[in-house]
C-alpha cells in the first residue's frame, strides 16, 4: 500500500501527463467516434467517410500540400489565441486582425512593387504583423484603462475591420478591368512576383505539383519564437503571471495594464501574419472572402493545444486536414460536408467536456483534503 | 484515481449506449442501394460556390440541371460544396482527377480557377454557371450566362406597380418606395438591380429605389438586416438577389409586413412557408441550360470556348407564377408584365446592365 502522499503525487502527476497530451487525443478519438455514429446513423458508411477524408488530407503529394496550405493560417491564428490566453485575455476578434494584415501585405505588395524579393517580403510579412498589433491596440488600451472587455471589442473591431477591407476593395484597392475599364469585381489587383511567398514547388521543381507554400515554415519558425518568448523572457514571463493570477503578479510588481497592451497587441500580430500569408502565398491579391474564418477556427485549434504554441502545429494540421479532405471525402464516400463541420464541432465539445471533467476531479481533490 | 477513471468510463458507455440507440431508432431505408456493376456510366460533377448546396437558389438551381441529366441522360453526378475560395481549385482537380466527363463550376467568382484547370485537365469539359468565357478560349470550357437584367426589369415592372395601388394589399404603403438588397456587387447580381430600377421607373418614374448589398451569399442575418433598414426607409416591396443571404431578408419581409420577391429559382416553391409575401421570383433557367449543356457532352456536340448567353427571347430567363397572390394581382399589373415582356423580346426594349445607368 502507497502512503496517501504518495497517491496524491502520483494522480497529481498522472493529471498532467494526461491534460498535457493524452486528453486531446481522446477528444479527437471521441470525436471521431462519435462521428462514425453519426454516419451510420444517416446511413453512410463511416469507415470509408474517414478512409476518404484521411486519404483526402495526406493521400497522396497535392492533397498533403492543400492539408499544409489550409493549416498555415491555423497556425498563426492558433497562436495569435494560444498568447491571448496564456496572459488572461480572450482575442476573439483575431478575425478582424487577420484581415488588416491581409490589407496591409496587399497594398504593401503593390506600392513596394520594384525591390528586390529578400527586401520586400520581409518588410511585407512585419509591417503586416504591425497593422494587426495597432488594429489590437486600442481594445488592449480600453482594456487596460476603462476596463472594457476584449471580448465585446475585439468582436466589434473585427467587424469594422471587415467592412473597411470591403470598402477598400469596392474603392481604392479595387482592380481596374480588362483594358483598363473600370473594375466590376470588389477584388485587389494581383501582386508582383517577388512580393508573393513562393510555393515550395516554385523552390524545389523536382517535388511533385502541390500548392503549400514557404508560409507554412514562417509559421513554424514563428511558433517557435513564441514558444521562447513565452518561457524565455520577460514580456513572456509576465504574460503568463497575469494570466495566472493578475493579483499576485501585481504584488510582484508587474504592471498589468502594460502586460495587457502588450500581450494583446502580439497576439493580434500573430493573427495578422495569417492574413499576410494568405494573400501573399495562396491568392497573390486581397478579396473579401479570402479567409474563411480562421480567426475563429484559431480558436479551436488553441484550445486543443491547450495553448502550447508548438501543440499548436499538430492541432492547426488536424484542422488544415479535415477542411482539405473534406472534398474528396463528399466525393468518395457519399457522405454530405456536413460531416467535417460535425467533427470540429465534437473536438471542441470534446476538449471543453475535457476541462469540465477535470475541475469536477479537481474539486473533488480539494474536498478530499478538506475532509481528510 | 482508480474511481476517476471508471467515472470517465461510465460517462463513455452511457454515451455509446445513446449512440447505438440513436442509430437504432433510425429507419434504415435511408442506406442507398449501391448500384449493381453495369458498364461504367459517364459521370458528371459539380463544385459549389461558398454558399454551398441547400441555398434554395443558385446553388441548388444549378444542380437541379444535374438531377436532370442523371435522370434523362442515366449518368453519375456527384457534387462537391466549397467553403472557402481556397476550395475551388481541389475541388474542380479531384472530379477532374477521378475521371469525370464534365465539370461544372458555380459561380462567377470561380472563373480563375475554371481557366486555371481547363488548361490542367483538356479531357474534361467544363461548364461555367455565370462564368464569362472570351471567344477563343480553351474549347474544353463553355460559359452559361444569363441576362438577369431581363428578369429583373419584369421583376422591377410587378414591384413599381404594386407600390403605387394601396388598393391591392394592405401592407401596400402610400410612399413610393421599393428596396433591393444584393449579394456581392458581382456583375449577374447588378444587372438584377440595374434591371430592377429600370423596370420599375418604367410603370413609376418618380419610385424611389434604396439598394443594399451584403458583401456576403451565405449570412442570413445580414439580409434580414438589410431588408429590415428598407422597409424602416418606408419600401413596401423588397426584391433580394443574393442566395442565402435572401433567405434572411424573407424573414424581414413576414415579420415588418413588406412584400417580396423571389430570385434565380420560384422561391415560393423552393422555401415553403413564404407564399404570404412571395409575389413573384425572377429565375433564371439554369437547370434547363446546365442539363442542355450536359446532354451535348454525352451526345459529344459539346462546343466550348465561347460563353452561351440566355434572355427572355431564348427562354432562359422568366418571372415565376403568382402563387397565392394569382388572384389578388391585377390585370393591369399582368398587363403591363406581358408588354414588357414583349418589348424585350422584339428588340424595342433594351434592358441595362449597369446599375448607375438604370
Amino acid at each position: 500500500m502507497s502512503t496517501p502522499e504518495e497517491i496524491t503525487a502520483q494522480r497529481a502527476r498522472w493529471m498532467t501527463v494526461a491534460q498535457k497530451a493524452g486528453t486531446p487525443l481522446m477528444s479527437v478519438l471521441l470525436a471521431m467516434i462519435v462521428g462514425s455514429l453519426i454516419v451510420l446513423a444517416s446511413g453512410g458508411d463511416p469507415v470509408a467517410a474517414f478512409s476518404s477524408l484521411w486519404e483526402g488530407a495526406f493521400g497522396n503529394a497535392y492533397q498533403t500540400g492543400e492539408t499544409i496550405m489550409r493549416s498555415t493560417p491555423l497556425i498563426f491564428t492558433g497562436l495569435a489565441i494560444a498568447y491571448g490566453f496564456r496572459a488572461g485575455l480572450f482575442n476573439i476578434g483575431a478575425e478582424g486582425q487577420l484581415f488588416m494584415g491581409g490589407l496591409a501585405a496587399a497594398w504593401l505588395g503593390i506600392v513596394l512593387a520594384g525591390l528586390p524579393w529578400f527586401v520586400i517580403l520581409p518588410v511585407m510579412l512585419v509591417l503586416s504583423a504591425v497593422a494587426g498589433a495597432l488594429w489590437a491596440f486600442i481594445p488592449a488600451l480600453l482594456k487596460a484603462k476603462v476596463g472594457a472587455h476584449e471580448v465585446i471589442t475585439t468582436m466589434m473591431f473585427s467587424f469594422i475591420a471587415r467592412y473597411f477591407v470591403s470598402y477598400m476593395l469596392n474603392g481604392p484597392l479595387k482592380a481596374p478591368g480588362p483594358g483598363g475599364t473600370p473594375g466590376t469585381i470588389p477584388i485587389s489587383a494581383v501582386l508582383p512576383p517577388q512580393s508573393t511567398l513562393p510555393k515550395f514547388t516554385d523552390l524545389f521543381p523536382w517535388l511533385p505539383p502541390n500548392n503549400a507554400h514557404v508560409g507554412f515554415l514562417v509559421a513554424i519558425g514563428v511558433a517557435v519564437v513564441v514558444w521562447l518568448l513565452l518561457k524565455y523572457t520577460t514580456v513572456g514571463y509576465e504574460a503568463r503571471a497575469v494570466g495566472f493570477n493578475p493579483f499576485a503578479a501585481q504584488t510582484g510588481g508587474v504592471s498589468i495594464a502594460l502586460t495587457t497592451v502588450w500581450s494583446l497587441c502580439i497576439s493580434g500580430s500573430l493573427a495578422a501574419l495569417a492574413g499576410a500569408s494568405e494573400v501573399m502565398g495562396v491568392h497573390h491579391r486581397l478579396s473579401d472572402q479570402f479567409s474563411a474564418g480562421f480567426g475563429f477556427t484559431g480558436i479551436a485549434v488553441a484550445l486543443l493545444a491547450k495553448n502550447h504554441p508548438i501543440a499548436v502545429i499538430p492541432a492547426a494540421l488536424l484542422f488544415g486536414g479535415l477542411a482539405a479532405g473534406s472534398g474528396f471525402m463528399q466525393l468518395n464516400a457519399n457522405v454530405p460536408d456536413k460531416l467535417v463541420d460535425i467533427v470540429q464541432a465534437l473536438v471542441i465539445f470534446f476538449v471543453a467536456a475535457e476541462s469540465i471533467i477535470t475541475w469536477f476531479i479537481k474539486r473533488r481533490q480539494k474536498e478530499a483534503t478538506r475532509n481528510a | 484515481m482508480k474511481r476517476n477513471i471508471r467515472t470517465v468510463l461510465a460517462l463513455l458507455v452511457v454515451l455509446s449506449l445513446a449512440a447505438v440507440v440513436f442509430v437504432g431508432c433510425t429507419p434504415a431505408k435511408t442506406a442507398t442501394p449501391s448500384t449493381p456493376a453495369a458498364p461504367p456510366k459517364m459521370k458528371f460533377g459539380m463544385v459549389t460556390d461558398i454558399g454551398g448546396l441547400g441555398d434554395k437558389s443558385f446553388n441548388d438551381a444549378a444542380y437541379s440541371g444535374l438531377l436532370k441529366a442523371q435522370k434523362d441522360l442515366g449518368v453519375d453526378i456527384k457534387a462537391i460544396s466549397s467553403k472557402a475560395m481556397t476550395d475551388y481549385d481541389s475541388n474542380i482537380a479531384q472530379l477532374a482527377n477521378a475521371k469525370f466527363s464534365a465539370v461544372v463550376c458555380v459561380g462567377f467568382l470561380m472563373a480563375d480557377a475554371m481557366s486555371k484547370a481547363a488548361t490542367a485537365f483538356p479531357d474534361v469539359k467544363f461548364i461555367g454557371q455565370d462564368i464569362f468565357v472570351a471567344d477563343g478560349s480553351s474549347p474544353n470550357m463553355l460559359g452559361v450566362q444569363f441576362k438577369e437584367q431581363e428578369a429583373g426589369y419584369l421583376a422591377g415592372v410587378v414591384a413599381g406597380m404594386v407600390t403605387k395601388d394601396a388598393t391591392f394589399d394592405p401592407r401596400v404603403n402610400a410612399d413610393n418606395v421599393i428596396g433591393f438588397v444584393g449579394g456581392m456587387p458581382i456583375p449577374p447580381v447588378q444587372r438584377y438591380e440595374a434591371g430592377f430600377i429600370a423596370g420599375a421607373k418604367s410603370v413609376n418614374p418618380t419610385v424611389k429605389i434604396i439598394s443594399l448589398y451584403a458583401g456576403s451569399f451565405e449570412d442570413q442575418a445580414k439580409g434580414k438586416e438589410l431588408a429590415l433598414s428598407a422597409i424602416s426607409q418606408k419600401a413596401d416591396v423588397v426584391f433580394a438577389a443574393a442566395g442565402q443571404t435572401g433567405l434572411g431578408s424573407i424573414k424581414a419581409c413576414q415579420e415588418k409586413k413588406a412584400l417580396f420577391i423571389g430570385v434565380d429559382v420560384d422561391q415560393f416553391l423552393a422555401v415553403p412557408g413564404t407564399g404570404d409575401v412571395m409575389l413573384t421570383s425572377a429565375m433564371k433557367g439554369m437547370t434547363v441550360a446546365i442539363a442542355d449543356s450536359l446532354k451535348a457532352v454525352k451526345d459529344g456536340t459539346f462546343k466550348g470556348g465561347m460563353s452561351k448567353v440566355y434572355g427572355l427571347k431564348e427562354n432562359g430567363v422568366e418571372l415565376a407564377p403568382w402563387h397565392d397572390f394569382e388572384s389578388k394581382i391585377p390585370q393591369t399589373v399582368k398587363d403591363a408584365v406581358g408588354k414588357a415582356k414583349a418589348a424585350i423580346i422584339d428588340g424595342s426594349v433594351v434592358v441595362p446592365e449597369d446599375p448607375t445607368k438604370a
